[in-house]
């Protein structure tokens, strides 16, 4: 992979729990992945399982409170060949028990986001969230 | 998103523009849906879209079966690679009608 892949780098921002904010999340993502010299192919199948994610904040943790003024935060860090993403919200906890995508044959709208996070990443892990965090979640890919 | 709507006898034409994500496929259906509960067949020009996500492509698959419902298609065309890939992902290939 790239040379800086091979060293320690990790960056993080926050963003509004909005719809308008998903092209910001892409846009940082991209920037991190730039400096990374991720190649393309790899960068876009990582944008998008970030913006999905991303997504399941908006549409499921504040599915209640489309207009909080809360923030998300997204954490990309490298280490070792080893990305790590990571989102903190306060919204809603979600049961990891619950977080199912649809069955991919039987064809109807929604229910993909969760698949293609699961199709781009080695693991998807929610962890317990810590002060002021209500979820954690953590996507991984080797690198 | 922007989009570009021609018509001509019984189809319409929509190019989408832009980054198809849950913050725009609202508007996206608001510009095509009419075509198909109109009982046009629908050409869709992704050739200027280099984003989708599973929100764009639930515009996709909804946009379909709402034209079968209606006894016609949507054919989607010059689809960007980038998008073929989501849509290859979502394993719609052989579901969609892609020119």
């Amino acid at each position: 992979m790239s040379e800086l892949a091979h060293t320690n780098h990790t960056e993080k921002k926050d963003f509004l729990v909005r719809s308008s904010s998903l092209k910001d999340v892409r846009s940082f993502c991209r920037e991190v992945f730039e400096k990374l010299h991720i190649d393309q192919s790899l960068k876009d199948e990582l944008v998008l399982a970030i913006a999905e994610a991303a997504q399941n904040i908006v549409k499921h943790a504040y599915k209640d409170s489309p207009d909080t003024e809360d923030k998300m935060v997204v954490q990309i860090s490298c280490k070792e060949n080893k990305l790590q993403i990571g989102f903190y919200d306060m919204g809603t906890p979600v049961d990891p028990g619950k977080v199912k995508h649809r069955e991919i044959d039987n064809v109807k709208p929604g229910g993909l986001g969760t698949f293609f996070i699961q199709q781009i990443m080695d693991a998807v892990e929610f962890k317990d969230g810590k002060k002021p965090w209500i979820n954690h979640l953590v996507l991984t890919k080797q690198l | 998103m922007s989009y570009k709507v021609s018509e001509e006898g019984n189809v319409a034409t929509v190019h989408l523009d832009g980054e198809i994500d849950m913050d725009v496929t609202e508007k996206a259906k608001e510009v095509i849906f009419p075509h198909i509960d109109a009982g046009k067949e629908v050409h869709l020009n992704l050739s200027n879209v280099q984003y989708m996500d599973s929100s764009g492509i639930s515009v996709l698959i909804e946009s379909h079966q709402k034209a079968l419902e209606k006894n016609t298609k949507v054919i989607i065309k010059e689809v960007s690679k980038s998008v073929l890939k989501v849509i290859m992902m979502a394993k719609l290939e052989q579901i969609l009608n892609l020119e």
